[in-house]
Parts: C-alpha cells; structure tokens; sequence
C-alpha cells in the first residue's frame, strides 16, 4: 500500500515524462493536420486537414516505398526469427564444443556498427550481382538481426524451467520437437517481442537502404522519406504527414502486441 | 515392468562426487524409497537412471537392459518432477497425451489412455484447463497422470509432494501408495521426509554425501539402523545419541557420559567407547513404568506437546540431551527438572570411532 500524497507524486512524475516523450509525437501529428503551408505547431489547428495525407500519398510515392519497406520487413522477421529461436536453443540448452567461443563471436555482430561494414559489404555485394536488389536489404539485416534474436533468444531459453525441457525429453520428443511444440508456443512472448523489434529495427533502417539500391521501386519508406523531404522542404504539413505513413505501420504492430510485448520485456526478470 | 539394477554407479560433477559407488538392486514391481537430507545425492541417482545425467563410472540396468547410453525416450520409463514441469501452454488432455502422441499412438488409444487416467486421478473435470488454473494438488495429479498413461516400465518420483501443504502432502502420500499397488509399475521415488519414506517404501534406501548408508524395509531401518546417521535420520523425533564411556562388572554394565550414570545389564560385547541410541518412545517419565534403568537426570530444553503425546528434551549433561516420550499433555517448563528412566533391551549400541551399529542392549 502507498499513500495518497505518494501516488499523487507518482502520477505526476509519470505525466510530466509522458509529456516529455509524447511532445515531439504530437506536435508532428498535429502539424500533418493543419491546412497545406502552415508551419510547425504544438496547437490544435484551427481546421482538421486530411488532405495532406492523401497529397503526401500520392506524391511521395508512399505506396511502392511501403511495398519495398514491407517486402524486406517480413522477409527479414520470418528468416532471423527462425534462425534465431534455433541458434538460441542450441546456446541456451545444449552443450557442445566451441560454444562460448562461438556465442561470443554472434555477440561481435551486435557490437561492430554498421557503419563500420557498409562499405566492404557494399563492394561484395556488388560483387555478387547482388545490390540494388531486395536481396542486398534483406541478407545484411537477417545477419545483423540474428545476432540480436540469438542473444534474446538464449536468454529466453536459459530461463525456462530446465524440467519442462526434461520432461519432454522423457516424454519421447527429440530436441526438434522439444523446441517447436514445447518451447516455442511456450515462449511466444518473447518471440513476439524479438519479432516487433527486429521488424522496427528493419522497417527504420536508412543507411543500408541509402547506400545498396537505387531503383526508386525498391526504395524503402525512411529511403523514401528522406526523398520527399528533399522535395518539399518547405511544406512542412505535407512532410509531417509523410513521416506519419512511414512510421505508421510500426505503430500499429505495437499496439496490436503490446500486451505480449510487455510481458516478453518481462520475461526473465521475473519469474513465471 | 522391469527390475532396477545399479551397479557401482558413480556420479562426478568435476571434483566433487555426487554419487559414490551405489550398488542397489530394485526388484519388479517393488516401491523403493530413496531418502536423505538435501546433497545426498538422491536425486542425482534418479537423474541417473533417468538418463538426463551421465554415468562417470558403472552401470545401470533396467529390466536386465544395459542402458549407460541409452537416451531418456528409449529407457521406457516416466518421471514425476518436484515443480511438476507440466507444458504450461497445453491443457491438461494435451498434457496427457503429448508422450503418446510423439509415441505415435493411435487416436484410440490415447483417448483409452487419457480417460483412464483422468478417471483415476479424478480429472475429468479439468481435462481443457491449463495448467495455470490448477490448484498445486491438481496440478500434482496431472504430473502423476502424465506418468501413468505412458505405462512406462518404471516411474521415477523427484520429491513429487513437496509443494504441497501437510493435510494434502497425508492424502496424496496413501493415494500414491495405492495406485502404485494397482497398477504394480516399479517405482523409485525420491524424498528427504522420512516420514514419507517409512509410509510409502516397501524398501527404503537411506543416502548420505553419496554414499548408500543401509537399504531395507521400514522396520528393519528404523529398528536396526545400520550406524548412527540411519539412526538419526530416520524416525520423528530423532533418536537421542549420546556417547558414553563403558565399563564391564561381570554381568553388569556402567555407562558414564559426564555426571551421567547408567548401569544395564551386559549382554554381548560392546565398546570401551560407543554411542549409545535411544528412540524417544523408549525414554519415559521415571515411575511411569516397572523395570527402567535409570533414573536419569536433567532439565527440561524443550516441550513439543502433540495432544496424544508430549515430547521433552531434556539435558542431562553437556552433550548429553535426551528425548523423552510422556503419554497425554504433560506440564513442563523449559529449565524444570526431570527424572526419567530407558527401556534396556530396546537400546542401540554403535561404536563411537566407526558410528556403525554393534550390539542392542
């Protein structure tokens, strides 16, 4: 039980930080509905404009950008969530030669920033006939995002009960079946969480974008963007309705798996 | 259904040695109890013979079977676990039937299987719950259902009535106790209750720091206890151990342990030095009975007074505590004198040096 006065305090700490994250939020929001040429602005807007969503669509080409954006999303969410779940049983639950060694070697793929490997791989890439493809997007982000979902994935698994893992291996089931009947139904939490933020990750990818394609079909929504931007620095309405679109779909999958979202977050740091 | 053998099976973690040379034969059908304070080794033993732990040194053997290597799924056994490890996200049904249906069983059969079980056990009812609307007994009762529809050669219990409160823990106890009978699957079950031990074993096997200290039926443990750890652990309140000093007067024995003076009758040889036990049910109230020797002096330390009995510990001398069995609620407060007398005949004589039992007196 808390008191009165400190749940009043807790409230408004909790406000005055909701309203320090959701500033910037909602002043793009209401920006992308105020009248075309308006400028920025924190306040209600004097007329609600949707027009600005249907110009900035139309315009920007969002529709061919979201297509490549969700083209690349999925692709690199089902891959590096398959092999992520597998590469995290086998560090999590079983033993085998090497294996510190070589989980740490999967941990160098989250510390080494991409910055630092764009350029080498935009020349193997080139190499392999491979860049200003879809394929050039989705095989750099399957292997950066692996070495996340393998780091997620272990810890999920070393935190399972180890008796559960017993238990069906007594019950008959292989280390296969262990994993995709028991584990991974049990664990989906978790799983769903490795796969909104890896798709967030994805979908929020610039760089990659910018240096491996060039075709403005398989230009991704943040490639997308930054290319509407350049095109319309002055309409400042118009610009915030496109950031809108392009950050829109994320949004949507959070709020669809928040409640799992929350409890993956949660998983391990306490105990079921 | 199948025997059990171990033979000099060795269990190491690096440098420590969890189980040490056990050698242990479980026959057909029998309920073997392994019992022991928490590091014993009991559970590693089971782990063993499940197969979820490798041998370092020995063999084991099920139904005759040589199964070192053999991995868990092919030893045709099932095991019940201390937390249960039910699959939290399959309802109970699924529970039961998922070691069937990754065995390939018929629909049939599993159905014949899971209804018979549940009918059992009393599940019926909660056969689409998950397992995290189950209360702790439920879900001990699906864990034990899981066991039962495989119809292994032998189950494997890991403390399976821990988790649960006293009353429950008694009820489960004499329900366990009468499927096994039914059905006649040997068991090997694992508890550091003794009182659970000595209720459900046919055979008990008492282990200390690795080591197999005595196997036997219940009333062989607990009336010739093999040293004084069996002594000790094994029944509630534990028995008094107290060493004395023995010195022979033809056909008379004195006993000095400090101020205390104990003179028995002598029959048989017993060491200068020794340990002499005494359950408290053979330490009584000076006067309550004829024939005592004694009497014996000292405080009270302690009353745990039950209803039907009283227990009260009495220090007779430095090292010297006795536990004293009196019928009904007696009075006593903690630094009262006593007076109290044991039962010759009914004494356990175990050398002082070795620990291991010698003579009774």
């Amino acid at each position: 039980m808390i008191s009165r006065r400190e749940q009043a305090l807790d409230y408004a700490i909790l406000l005055v930080f909701s309203a320090v994250a959701l500033y910037p939020v909602a002043g793009i929001l209401l920006t992308a509905l105020s009248p075309p040429g308006a400028g920025a602005t924190f306040g209600i807007p004097e007329s609600i404009e949707l027009g600005n969503f249907r110009t900035a669509w139309s315009q920007g080409h969002f529709a061919s950008y979201l297509r490549s954006s969700a083209i690349v999303a999925v692709a690199v969410v089902a891959v590096s969530s398959v092999l992520s779940i597998m590469s995290g049983y086998a560090f999590g639950l079983m033993r085998f030669r090497g294996a510190t060694a070589l989980f740490y070697l999967f941990l160098l793929g989250l510390m080494v920033p991409e910055e630092a490997m764009i350029v080498p791989l935009y020349f193997d890439l080139r190499d392999l006939s491979l860049t200003d493809t879809y394929w050039a997007l989705i095989l750099p982000q399957v292997g950066l995002s692996v070495a996340f979902g393998t780091f997620w994935m272990r810890a999920f698994f070393l935190s399972t009960p180890r008796s559960i893992v017993e238990a069906a291996r007594i019950d008959g089931a292989r280390a296969w079946t262990t994993l995709w009947r028991v584990l991974v139904p049990y664990g989906r939490p978790a799983i769903l969480t490795m796969m909104v933020l890896v798709f967030m990750w994805t979908w929020n990818e610039f760089l990659l974008a910018l240096v491996m394609v060039s075709s403005e079909n398989l230009r991704t929504a943040p490639l997308g963007l930054a290319f509407f931007q350049g095109q319309h620095t002055s309409d400042l309405a118009l610009l915030a309705a496109g950031a809108v679109i392009v950050a829109a779909p994320v949004v949507v999958l959070y709020v669809f798996l928040q409640r799992h979202f929350i409890r993956g977050m949660l998983t391990g740091a306490v105990k079921a | 259904m199948a025997s059990v053998g171990f033979e000099r099976a060795t269990k190491r973690f690096g440098d420590t040695v969890a189980v040490s040379e056990l050698s242990l034969e479980v026959a057909d059908g029998e309920f073997m109890v392994l019992v022991g304070p928490s590091g014993s080794g009991k559970t590693t033993v089971l782990r063993l013979l499940a197969g979820l732990e490798a041998l370092s040194d020995g063999h084991i053997r099920i139904g005759g079977r040589l199964v070192d290597t053999v991995a868990p799924r092919e030893r045709d056994i099932a095991m019940v676990f201390q937390d249960y490890a039910l699959y939290p996200q399959m309802s109970v049904r699924e529970n039961l039937a998922f070691g069937l249906r990754i065995r390939k069983l018929g629909r049939d059969e599993i159905d014949r299987r899971v209804g018979e079980a549940a009918a059992a056990l009393g599940l019926e009812s909660l056969l689409h719950r998950k397992p995290r609307q189950l209360s702790g007994g439920q879900r001990q009762r699906v864990a034990l259902g899981r066991a039962l529809v495989r119809e292994p050669q032998v189950f494997l219990m890991d403390e399976p009535l821990s988790n649960l409160d006293a009353k429950l823990r008694a009820q489960t106890r004499a329900e366990i106790k009468a499927l096994q009978r039914r059905v006649g699957t040997t068991t090997v079950y694992v508890t550091h209750d003794q009182v659970e031990a000595m209720t459900m074993g046919d055979r008990i096997a008492v282990m200390r720091d690795g080591v197999l200290e005595q196997v036997g039926d219940p009333d062989t443990v607990y009336e010739h206890p093999a040293n004084t750890f069996v002594g000790g652990f094994i029944g509630s309140p534990a028995m008094s151990l107290v060493p004395f000093s023995a010195t022979r007067t033809g056909d008379a024995l004195e006993l000095v342990h400090g101020e205390v003076r104990l003179h028995l009758p002598a029959n048989g040889d017993v060491p200068r030095e020794l340990v002499l036990g005494v359950r408290p049910e053979h330490a009584l109230l000076w006067g309550r009975e004829a024939g005592l020797a004694g009497p014996l002096e000292g405080r009270v330390d302690f009353v745990e007074s039950l209803g039907r009995e009283t227990f009260i510990g009495v220090q007779a001398a430095e090292g010297a505590r006795f536990v004293v069995e009196a019928e009904g609620h007696v009075r006593a407060e903690v630094g009262d004198p006593v007076r109290f007398g044991i039962r010759p005949g009914r004494l356990h004589v175990f050398d002082a040096e070795t620990e291991r039992a010698v003579a009774r007196l």
